[in-house]
């Protein structure tokens, strides 16, 4: 059985009205992510939904940060609302359906879920009898039986989503290329950091993302942001990824993916950015500018480095471990102790909770 | 029937929140009307889990684009934080030599609480002088003024510094300032009015030599944080209250509450003596003759909703107040002309000349800067008269540093070379060169080096600087949106000059500077040319052919209508500009208190 929280319809209201409300039906939100007439290219922030937030009990212990708690919402205004609304997922038992609840007199109902983090899940509505996907959440995904369901993951989630196998290989190589963790004293820096975690950091934090040899979880931070936030550019990743394929095949013909070379991505990545020369191998009516695909990668790499751990990158806090263990000041002690102000169990802070 | 409050106040953040708190403890009936949502700290909440967080990608988001028809950035990215507009729903639209663009600037945040959720806190007095512009130049020479506009548009405010010191006094001590009032060039009535001041940042140290080297008289800069215990909010600081210094100070609400927000010092502690409504946005007043009848509102589902009230309070920033008043009177002629009598609707539409200087301190100095509050010091040299007098300087301003600037990762990138809220991460995705140990070298250079001091001052005020209803972008209520008119005065840029100046001068005389990196900026050189201290757009005065607003910030042809966010101001004040926002609102509400 799914664990239940109570609602609270301020908090509901709070995470609705700025992306929801409206009268202006123009797609301003589609800038690329929805084909055709899709609804949600009228919203706001669409992939917001259902809202995956930080969980902490009525009696709080350390056991919360394994959660995090969902809130899924039907919205409507008052004339047009349902009878019912209820969800049925694969975070609860088998068809059990979760009725969602009114929120104050505005139409919307909702139902606020406790779940595992690091977890994958799929799940539907069922509106006065009829079953359906969220209308909001643009996350969709067949399953083995050929449905269309609604998507979403929480925190820490690890399983790819926008890739395969061997376009993270090619990602995770030019991303190794941009960050600063290329030194060999970065190197043995992660190593000591990964040794000296404790066996349950290691399996919740690490998980993945270490044993595939990516830096810090980049990559598995950027498939994330393009299956949710920034869907727009999976496109940019995927048509790219096939061409830088395509142009080390053309280079090195023959040469199997793993054992491509760090000078040839180095190569590869001076090519792209060179945009006064044709890149052999390239398709530019696939594709015109790889320069802008890099600054694209740029932006999501340095993120995936640098940005809360809960986003699936900077994995156990390593990227910010190793400015702290870098920026020294004139004695020798660290002038970056990004503990101090986070929650438990990233941080040290015992009065913030995340 | 429509509900009937005494009061509606349209806006929580500075202009509306003293209001609503003098006037419900009075005992009157008020309802705030707020766009934003109610997000609490941690101690508001059961679960006590805040909705503001410790996480650089709540200051500024993920990538969205632009798609806003007929703008010259359409497409372009932009990255709000999670209290910000967004922008293809409620663009602010400016023309920049005659091409339109859409921008976030000119916004506060809509949230309850408004600015005061995000800002940096600096809670900086205007000086005397910065209230009497207008006698104070007559006679003066004034530099790069060929056209006498300054003699012209100057206003003196219709009270001086002396009655609106005890309202300061009030806002101090209500909401919850720290600093010190040594050095200041203005008069403190009561010596406790702020908390004392949390030790200041290492790195501050150097601005510290600077200025005293110039002979700069230096204070505690004064920081919406409580330090102490807060007696009138019932607040409370942790056993450390040097635990309050994080470097999500600006830009990012305070999960833990310490931050005085006018939510967390004003509204929240007398929540059962009102009614708040938040997720609410107002779409238009409604008026009959001289009295604004009703106002109409869209709830958090978007369902229409009617209240009445006595008095109604608009305050919602003065691009968005200026708005509200004219999208009202696109629907009623009448009300167009009574709000707009003048013709001055709108116009002398003021920001700050704002600029400064920024370095690094060159190696091996570094320090910590995640451990900080905002600014640390501040110094009001260049408001003196002997300095006005000598740069031929028609108004002076407040310089300070900046502590909490650059201290994290993703702020580090995402500002590189950008100069504005427009152009985030634009100069670091373009700098491509800057991977692996270039991108170490850039890191190891910056955190925890970046040495900044600002400036803060007045804006030369001019009819054409305005903000009218675009003639054809609507926002997602298909209302027109703002549109944003304004240029810079040439003594702006003059005065812009010489105060960075003042603020480089101060690094260098009181650090060693990394070579190549760095130097001054001026708000002119600014893409998008609003900063976020908007003002002006509906001044008030003693004279209903000069000015919107009577000296009670009531509209002038209106019985019941007031505007109390920064709009209300002739002349924008040589500092940030919230505490006298809330100090002129305190005044407002304690007339209002006999007027209901």
């Amino acid at each position: 059985m799914a664990l239940l929280l109570p609602l609270d319809s301020e908090y509901v209201l709070n995470q609705c009205t700025k992306y929801l409300a409206r009268d202006n039906t123009d797609p301003r939100h589609n800038y690329g992510q929805y084909t055709g007439n899709d609804p949600r290219g009228t919203i706001c922030e669409a992939w917001r939904f259902p809202v995956v937030e930080t969980f902490r009990g009525e009696t709080p212990a350390e056991a919360d940060t394994r959660f995090n708690a969902v809130t899924f919402v039907w919205p409507s205004r008052k004339d047009e609302a349902p009878q019912s609304v209820a969800v049925v997922g694969t975070f609860g038992a088998l068809y059990e359906t979760i009725p969602l609840q009114k929120v104050g007199d505005s139409g919307h109902f909702a139902v606020t879920v406790q779940v595992p983090k690091g977890e994958l899940h799929y799940y539907r509505f069922i509106v006065d009898g009829q079953v359906v996907n969220d209308p909001v959440n643009p996350q969709q995904a067949t399953l083995d039986n050929g449905q269309t369901w609604s998507r979403f993951f929480t925190h820490l989630c690890t399983q790819p989503l926008s890739f395969e196998e061997w376009e993270m290989e090619i990602l995770g190589r030019l991303t190794d290329h941009i960050l600063p963790f290329r030194t060999e004293e970065a190197q043995n820096f992660f190593d000591r950091f990964y040794k000296d975690s404790d066996k349950g950091t290691k399996e919740t934090q690490y998980a993945r993302a270490y044993r595939l040899d990516q830096p810090v979880g980049v990559v598995n931070y950027i498939d994330k942001l393009l299956a949710k936030e920034e869907s727009h550019h999976l496109i940019d990743y995927k048509i790219c990824i096939r061409q830088i394929d395509n142009v080390l095949n053309a280079w090195r013909p023959g040469v199997p993916r793993v054992l491509r070379s760090r000078e040839v991505y180095i190569d590869l990545y001076n090519a792209m950015a060179n945009t006064s020369q044709e890149l052999l191998g390239w398709d530019y009516g696939a594709y015109q500018n790889p320069r802008y695909f890099l600054q694209l990668l740029r932006r999501h790499t340095y993120t995936g480095a640098f940005a809360h751990p809960k986003y699936g990158g900077n994995v156990g806090a390593m990227g910010w471990a190793y400015l702290e263990e870098t920026a020294r000041d004139e004695f020798g002690n660290s002038a970056f102790d990004w503990r101090r102000a986070l929650e438990l169990p990233v941080g040290r802070c015992a009065d913030y909770f995340g | 029937m429509a509900e009937s409050f005494d009061a509606i106040i349209i806006g929580s953040g500075a202009g509306g929140a003293p209001i609503a708190h003098t006037l419900a403890n009075a005992g009157k009936r008020v309802l705030v009307l707020e766009k934003g949502p109610v997000l609490r700290p941690q101690y508001q909440r059961k679960n006590g889990i805040s909705d503001f967080k410790r996480d650089e990608l709540y200051a500024t988001g993920t990538e969205k684009r632009i798609q806003v028809p007929g703008m010259a950035n359409f497409n372009g990215s932009y990255y709000s934080s999670h209290v910000e507009p967004d922008l293809n729903d409620e663009p602010h639209v400016y023309d920049k030599d005659g091409t339109d663009f859409a921008t976030i600037e000119g916004y506060t945040a809509q949230v309850v609480g408004g600015g005061t959720q995000l800002y940096g806190g600096v809670s900086l007095r205007f000086t005397p002088r910065d209230l009497s512009l207008k006698s104070f130049n007559e006679g003066r020479q004034i530099d790069r003024d060929p056209n006498g506009d300054i003699k012209r548009e100057a206003r003196d405010w219709p009270y001086t510094y002396d009655d609106l010191e005890p309202w300061y006094t009030m806002a101090e001590t209500l909401v919850g300032i720290n600093g010190t009032q040594e050095n200041q060039v203005k008069k403190f009535s009561d010596p406790n009015s702020y908390q004392p001041p949390l030790t200041p940042n290492p790195i501050s140290t150097h601005v510290e030599q600077g200025m005293d080297a110039l002979g700069m008289k230096r204070y505690r800069t004064p920081l919406a944080v409580i330090t102490r215990d807060h007696a009138p909010s019932g607040r409370k600081v942790p056993k450390d209250p040097e635990e309050a210094k994080t470097s999500y100070v600006n830009r990012y609400g305070d999960p833990l509450g310490l931050k005085s927000s006018t939510w967390v010092s004003l509204l929240s502690p007398i929540e059962e003596k009102f009614e708040l409504r938040a997720n609410s946005v107002v779409t238009h007043l409604e008026s009959d003759g001289a009295k604004v009848t009703k106002v109409h509102y869209r709830d958090g589902a978007g369902n229409p909703r009617v209240v009445e009230g006595k008095i109604v309070v608009v305050a919602c920033s003065a691009i968005e107040s200026v708005r509200l008043l004219k999208l009202s009177g696109l629907l009623d002629q009448d009300f167009n002309q009574r709000i707009n009598a003048s013709g001055l609707l709108g116009n002398y539409f003021l920001t700050h000349s704002f600029g400064g200087a920024s370095a690094y301190v060159a190696n091996p100095k570094r320090y910590d800067k995640s451990i900080s509050l905002d600014s640390d010091w501040a110094t009001d040299f260049c408001g003196s008269d002997d300095f006005l007098n000598e740069k031929k300087l028609w108004a002076g301003g407040a310089i300070y540093n900046n502590t909490s600037d650059r201290a994290l990762p993703l702020s580090l990138a995402r500002t590189h070379r950008s100069q504005d809220l427009d152009s985030f991460w634009k100069g670091f995705t373009d700098n491509i060169e800057l991977t692996g140990e270039a991108l170490r070298d850039f890191l190891l250079l910056r955190l925890g080096r970046g040495l900044s001091v600002s400036f803060m001052a007045n804006q030369v005020p001019l009819k054409t600087n305005r903000i009218e209803l675009h003639p054809t972008v609507t926002d997602k209520w298909n209302r027109p949106v703002a549109y944003i008119r304004k240029r810079w005065h040439e003594h702006d840029i003059y005065l812009m000059d010489v105060l960075a100046e003042q603020c480089a001068e101060i690094l260098r005389k009181g650090a060693t500077l990394e070579e190549g990196h760095g130097g001054v900026y001026a708000g002119d050189t600014a893409l998008a040319r609003c900063a976020n201290h908007i003002l002006g757009g509906a001044r008030f005065g003693t004279d209903p052919k000069d000015s919107v607003l009577d000296v009670w910030c009531r509209a002038w042809e209106f019985d019941n209508l007031y505007v109390t966010d920064g709009a209300f101001m002739p002349t924008a004040g040589g500092a940030n500009p919230t505490l006298t926002i809330q100090a002129n609102a305190f005044r407002v509400a304690d007339e209002l208190t006999r007027r209901i």
